[in-house]
């Protein structure tokens, strides 16, 4: 039994910020990602992926490509967020668009960003998501997903390793959402992948938390194929 | 921006700082390891000509030729190398300008050998600019960069609304059949490129970044099984890029491919990028010259020559 007077365990305010990163990091949060495979159903196709440890190869690779690419442009995001510095959002926002390729990708980054603004603008007063939204309909800003993500995260509280596991943790979780959908695997299998390559977080955190916007990087030649060769498939789930 | 501002930039390369120790040939960047080359084309008496050449060797351009018989009106320049490759400690800088309404053809001589290195790296930076209504391809022959080497390319690109620019990077994984760790042994290759509008406005930008210590090139989404890739970029108007892309089939056989290639938008409406992964060069190479042909149809009217016998 506790004394009574002894401190609480866990300041009340740390439960609800758990609790609402938790319900923001959710796979069923309505933003659309369930729309999207980012490329896995062409590589199913083409057999590029055609196993459990091929898929847990693809979603590590896409994590890392992520990582360095939406993860920069996040913790940028995130801090221009945190300093209240409007412009530099926009910034980081036309910088990440700027790098990508296909247009399944382009759609994808934007369609989801400007769903999950309005999402958490129906739930909570968000400001800075208001503006970046209201610049999103004026056609001033590409609204890419991970930018809108830092802006609402960074006005909940959450820093910026919060922001960027959350982040990550959405993108192998959309993947696996779709694998689950696409190829003969079952749930314990796709949780285990998860489980697993979320050991990756904190080795591509402090990857790119130095990055500038221009060193945003990738390398993966087959995978910028695949991008290309959704687009002209005929028959597809998936919008990407 | 001067020729040491621009490659000083680039010394300044987060990837660069574990390798900045000095040959012990000849100083990095000093006398004779700066190449140097600028290539002006403009329209002069109704004719595309090269009307500024500039060159410090190991860069040597010598004349504009008009060997095309498919477009007999482009003039044609083989950049050469007189040193037989890129050396540790080389800085290489090329200027490549066409005037309005003017068009030209920029290719190398040979593939471009990255040799291997104990000290320092090797940079080049390229400024690339294409005003209203010109036409140019930018098409180099393969880098091979070898085991070990260090590698970082910059270009810088700039194309007015109406006007075409096809530009290519094509990369093979090494000396394939020298040694067991020739394939992708490199430690370090460095390449981006951003193309903006002659108002500054930036449209896309793009850098690949690869060594050794990454672990993940021979997963299936990156190049198991393939040893050569290609980017090809071609900037040009939408409704330009919306016929091209029409026309171009996606290749991506599931049955050991010697190739696979796609089309993919730029963003902003910059235009194409034509992704291509091969065994060998020439399976990639012939991909790219699929895509070279539909583009020079598309934006010029005219097609490409039969290939020659010696590529």
């Amino acid at each position: 039994m506790p004394r009574d007077d002894a401190p609480p365990r866990v300041a009340p305010h740390d439960m609800v910020h758990l609790g609402r990163l938790l319900q923001l990091s959710d796979s069923t949060l309505p933003v659309g990602s369930f729309a999207f495979s980012n490329g896995l159903e062409s590589a199913l196709q083409t057999g590029v992926v055609t196993n459990p440890a091929d898929l847990q190869q693809y979603v590590e690779l896409m994590l890392r490509q992520a990582a360095r690419m939406d993860g920069v442009a996040m913790l940028h995001a995130h801090r221009a967020a945190v300093a209240g510095d409007h412009g530099a959002i926009l910034h980081a926002d036309a910088e990440l668009m700027c790098r990508r390729v296909g247009e399944e990708q382009q759609m994808m980054l934007a369609r989801m960003g400007r769903k999950y603004a309005e999402l958490v603008l129906k739930i909570t007063p968000c400001p800075p998501l208001g503006l970046w939204l209201r610049d999103i309909k004026a056609d001033a800003t590409p609204g890419c997903f991970p930018v809108g993500q830092a802006i609402a995260l960074a006005h909940l509280g959450a820093d910026e390793v919060e922001a960027f596991v959350m982040h990550q943790y959405g993108v192998a979780s959309m993947l696996l959402s779709a694998a689950l959908r696409l190829m003969r695997i079952d749930h314990m299998d796709t949780q285990r992948i998860l489980f697993a390559v979320q050991g990756r977080a904190q080795d591509d955190y402090l990857a790119v938390r130095d990055l500038t916007l221009e060193e945003m990087a990738s390398f993966a030649p087959v995978f910028d194929v695949l991008v290309a060769h959704h687009t002209t498939t005929h028959v597809r789930l998936f919008m990407n | 921006m001067t020729l040491h501002e621009h490659l000083g930039r680039l010394d300044a390369a987060r990837e660069l700082r574990g390798y900045q120790t000095q040959p012990a040939q000849m100083r990095a960047a000093g006398p004779g390891k700066v190449g140097e080359l600028r290539l002006g084309f403009s329209m002069r008496h109704g004719r595309s000509v090269l009307h500024d050449l500039y060159r410090v060797a190991p860069l040597l351009v010598q004349q504009a030729l008009y060997w095309d018989e498919a477009m007999p009106e482009l003039p044609i320049c083989a950049i050469i190398s007189v040193g037989g490759g890129i050396l540790q400690g080389d800085r290489y800088r090329i200027e490549i300008s066409v005037g309005e309404g003017a068009c030209a053809l920029v290719n190398s001589q040979s593939a471009n050998r990255i040799h291997q290195m104990d000290a320092n790296y090797a940079s080049q930076h390229q400024t690339i600019k294409v005003d209203a209504g010109a036409y140019l391809e930018y098409l180099p022959d393969f880098t091979i960069p070898y085991r070990g080497s260090r590698f970082i390319n910059q270009t810088e690109i700039t194309v007015a609304p109406d006007a075409t620019l096809l530009y290519g990077e094509m990369v093979l994984a090494g000396r394939k059949h020298h040694h067991a760790e020739e394939r992708f042994g490199f430690d370090l290759l460095s390449m981006a490129v951003a193309v903006r509008r002659p108002d500054g406005r930036k449209l896309f930008a793009e850098k690949l970044l690869a060594g050794r210590d990454d672990g993940m090139i021979d997963f299936a989404a990156v190049m198991r099984g393939f040893d050569a890739f290609a980017n090809v970029m071609c900037i040009t108007p939408v409704e330009t890029a919306s016929r091209i892309k029409e026309r171009f089939e996606t290749n991506f056989g599931t049955d050991s491919p010697r190739a696979i290639s796609g089309v993919s938008r730029l963003p902003n409406g910059a235009g194409l990028m034509l992704r291509v992964v091969g065994v060998e060069s020439y399976d990639v190479r012939s991909e790219v010259r699929r895509f070279w042909r539909i583009v020079r149809e598309e934006a010029r009217g005219r097609t490409l020559p039969e290939e020659v016998l010696w590529r």
